[in-house]
């Protein structure tokens, strides 16, 4: 389905304004609005590395897409929820693992799934950190089926990326086409880093000071080190790297110009594999030596906390529908895309004889590694991948293929095609849960392709939450601009009686109130 | 702030000064070598021996061509000395440190060494350099005044700061000292002509003529680029600026190493600076002297400021528990 056009080519009602701004502006200008992003991108260093048809590429500026993703308000009220909802689930999972195992011993997740899995985390067991919050940043893989229902296709809460594209896509689009928003109230995202901070302040330990946050960074030759700068500067903390940081009897600081100075809370951007090798992966030198302990003491706060991985995996996805019932006694507001298991000898079986219809996926791997689709796999392929299955069938998971919705999109030329479209949109668990309105949306540039990855290739879409006055979602209480000063009367005779009574009048009209709920 | 990042951050600032210098020096020196007149061609150049000499490049004192070395100090990736090295370390150093610097500075390094690497600079450099040193030049005063107009003054910049006015101080010291040989102490006409070259290579040709009222010879212009402390590119103004932005990023600057050894090189260059001191061999001491008292407060720093942390086992000084 497309999301802009309905059938017979007519644009959905509330996308005509911005389908006639687009043939306004024609391919040319589009084109050229292209050229001059490539520009702005290279100059700011908003690049990444990919790998292309010859070769890796550096430094490719990251392709934003100039038409806009639109997503109207209730749409969006159904899709944060029902996030809202899966998150907290997943959360209580993480909890239950390292605890109590409720969830294993009513027989609705298998332990042997959790324990064999490389993210499970034994170093963590028994830890709970402040606040009970494990997953405290997540970026959720969704899609749209052919009925346009959402369905949630992956959940990331280990160190999901993406949010600082949002951010500076955004500001790229006012700049390049500032007349496409004219017919639209698109809700801000710029608030993000600003909520992550106070997600990071609050569930740091209690100190006398403001807390210290930092962000840790494997180093700039991570592919999205980025966005671990933007994050940093955007929140106005220090971004570190393991030889910055030191844990001196259980309390972390940080290597500064004058000594070590404590850090509270940590938003790392790096597996749990390499954290600490005392703890987990002996050989790696991107690590703390002694901070899980000093996790484990309590004496930091570290974002998204360790033993998440279990939450994250691609055949424990199979069951958070379930999860939602079990811990929160509701109904999933979001279903999942149909999942084979492969342990299951049954599905197994099934699987293998639909090879060529459905997607196989690693459980272990992100970002697209490993991922084979049926129907665009040659025989023979095929044949070796039953074969991978058959032997290793806990490593690997199958799903339905899903025919991702499309959204015009900007070709070189400027022409204007359907392309496919996922959506990745972010959550911060704080407080409370607080969901970004929109995403990321990311745009396969090849016709047909449902290839979105950006290491493959795949550009990005600003994603626009449509500001709806009808709906359950108000803004924000907001303070009424002040008044500006009356010049007194001259015609009149100045500053008398009646001018200043209306001045009074003026001020003491009661400020307009809204209602207001979290973003 | 991290020891880490205020190493990079000094040594941003002394990439990006390098390459101007080297670049200043450059055009300076072609310029000079351009107009020399060829029956007399030391008279007014600083020599393309010299310039390899100054940078440390050239330590068995090979003749020297001038495509070659313009080539090399300018464009060979591979030379650390070159500009477009400088650019691209300074880039690199930028890039880690951009959650620091203003988002301007940032792009203005970066579109920098963009620019460097495009086109065919090999062909820009034969048929006239002066376009190409322009450029870094005016790069360099965009960076600079973005530091001053969009940067936090706090320590980072401090730092920053430092780095840069260190280079400039070692830089400046290194020219003379190969501009202005003691051995041969009697051929006056050559070193005059070497200073005036020189003078022009740094930029401070103009400077000069309004703060001295003598002709460009040897002697006065090496007071004029150690001591004058209105010039802002002399040794002396370069220790002075030094001084205060470590004075800023120290917490304790009364109890600071390389503050002390700053404040004494600075009463000590203002006491030369009063002495008469005879010819410019006699001044070959001082630039000794300020060149290896620059190399200790360089080390000074790194182990105060970079080193970070106390060394393992020992409690640290100043922890914000």
């Amino acid at each position: 389905m497309d999301e802009v056009f309905g059938p017979g080519g007519v644009p959905h009602p509330e996308l005509v304004p911005l389908v006639a701004e687009l043939a306004r502006l024609g391919p040319e200008q589009l084109a050229a609005a292209g050229r001059r992003r490539d520009a702005i991108f290279m100059q700011q260093g908003i690049t990444f590395d990919a790998t292309g048809e010859d070769g890796p590429v550096k430094d490719r500026p990251f392709p934003l897409d100039l038409v806009p993703r639109v997503i109207p308000a209730t749409e969006w009220t159904h899709i944060k929820r029902g996030l809202a909802q899966r998150i907290r689930a997943l959360n209580h999972f993480v909890d239950d693992v390292y605890h109590g195992r409720e969830i294993v011993r009513d027989g609705i997740v298998p332990w042997k799934l959790i324990v064999s899995r490389s993210h499970f985390a034994r170093a963590v067991h028994g830890v709970r950190p402040p606040g009970g919050v494990y997953c405290h940043v997540a970026g959720c893989d969704m899609v749209r089926d052919s009925d346009g229902s959402w369905k949630v296709l992956e959940d990331n809460v280990r160190t999901p990326s993406g949010i600082s594209y949002v951010l500076e896509n955004r500001v790229a689009m006012t700049r390049l086409v500032p007349q496409l928003f004219q017919h639209y109230r698109v809700r801000p995202v710029d608030h993000y880093p600003q909520l992550l901070l106070a997600a990071l302040r609050a569930v740091a330990p209690s100190t006398d000071d403001e807390a210290t946050v930092v962000v840790w960074t494997p180093g700039p030759m991570n592919s999205a080190y980025f966005e671990h700068a933007f994050l940093a500067r955007q929140m106005g903390v220090e971004l570190v790297e393991a030889s910055d940081l030191v844990v001196r009897d259980d309390v972390l600081y940080m290597r500064t110009t004058s000594g070590l100075q404590r850090v509270h809370s940590v938003y790392r951007r790096l597996d749990d594999d390499f954290v600490d090798p005392l703890e987990f992966r002996p050989d790696s030198l991107l690590g703390v030596p002694g901070l899980v302990r000093a996790y484990r003491a309590g004496s930091v706060a570290i974002a998204n906390a360790f033993g998440t991985g279990v939450a994250d995996d691609k055949a424990v996805y199979h069951y958070v529908p379930e999860m939602v019932r079990y811990y929160l006694s509701e109904e999933p507001i979001l279903q999942n895309v149909k999942t084979y298991l492969l342990t299951d000898p049954e599905q197994l079986h099934h699987v293998l004889g639909r090879l060529d219809e459905l997607v196989v996926k690693p459980t272990g791997e992100s970002g697209g590694k490993g991922v084979v689709i049926g129907p665009s796999t040659p025989k023979a392929e095929l044949e070796k991948v039953a074969k991978y299955v058959q032997a290793e069938p806990e490593r690997y998971i199958a799903q339905e293929i899903v025919k991702l919705s499309t959204v015009p999109t900007a070709g070189v030329d400027g022409t204007v095609a359907p392309r496919h479209v996922d959506l990745r949109p972010f959550a911060v668990f704080g407080e409370t849960i607080k969901i970004i309105p929109g995403g990321l949306t990311r745009v396969a540039m090849v016709e047909g392709s449902m290839i979105v990855n950006s290491s493959q290739g795949g550009g990005s879409k600003d994603t626009w939450v449509l500001e709806d006055g009808t709906d359950a979602e108000r803004e924000e209480p907001t303070i009424p601009a002040p008044l500006p000063p009356t010049m007194p009367d001259l015609r009149y005779g100045g500053w008398t009686g009646q001018a200043q009574q209306q001045q009074q009048q003026q001020q003491q009209a009661p400020a307009p109130t809204t209602a207001g709920e979290d973003a | 702030m991290l020891a880490r990042i205020a190493h990079e951050l000094f040594w941003l600032g002394r990439n990006l000064v390098r390459a101007e210098h080297t670049a200043r020096m450059l055009d300076g020196v072609f310029q000079a070598d351009v107009q020399g007149r060829p029956d007399d061609p030391a008279g007014v150049t600083l020599g393309w021996g010299s310039i390899l000499a100054i940078m440390g490049a050239n330590p068995e004192g090979l003749p020297a061509r001038r495509d070659d070395v313009l080539e090399r100090l300018t464009l060979d990736a591979d030379d650390p000395a070159s500009v477009v090295s400088c650019v691209a370390r300074g880039r690199e150093g930028a890039r880690t440190v951009r959650d620091v610097i203003s988002a301007e500075m940032w792009e203005a390094v970066n579109t920098t060494n963009l620019t460097l690497l495009e086109g065919d600079l090999s062909a820009r450099l034969r048929t006239g350099p002066y376009s190409f040193y322009q450029y870094v030049k005016e790069r360099s005063a965009l960076f600079w005044g973005l530091t001053r107009r969009t940067m936090l003054r706090d320590d980072a910049s401090a730092f920053l700061i430092a780095g840069g006015r260190i280079e400039a101080a070692d830089m400046v010291l290194r020219m003379l000292r190969v501009a202005l040989p003691v051995a041969d102490a009697d051929d006056t006409a050559a070193r005059d002509g070497q200073a005036l070259a020189l003078l022009q290579a740094v930029g401070g040709f103009q400077a000069f003529r309004r703060a001295v009222p003598g002709p460009p010879n040897a002697q006065p212009v090496a007071r004029f680029l150690l001591f004058e402390r209105a010039y802002p590119d002399s040794v002396a103004a370069s220790v002075e600026s030094l001084l205060q932005s470590i004075e800023q990023a120290d917490l304790n600057p009364r109890n600071s190493e390389p503050v002390l050894r700053l404040t004494r090189l600075g009463a000590d260059l203002e006491f030369r600076r009063r002495s008469e001191i005879a010819g410019v061999g006699g001044l070959h001491g001082t630039f000794e002297f300020i060149q290896s008292e620059l190399a200790q407060v360089d080390q000074d720093i790194a182990e105060r400021y970079f080193a970070g942390a106390a060394a393992p086992g020992v409690v640290a000084t100043h922890v914000n528990a």
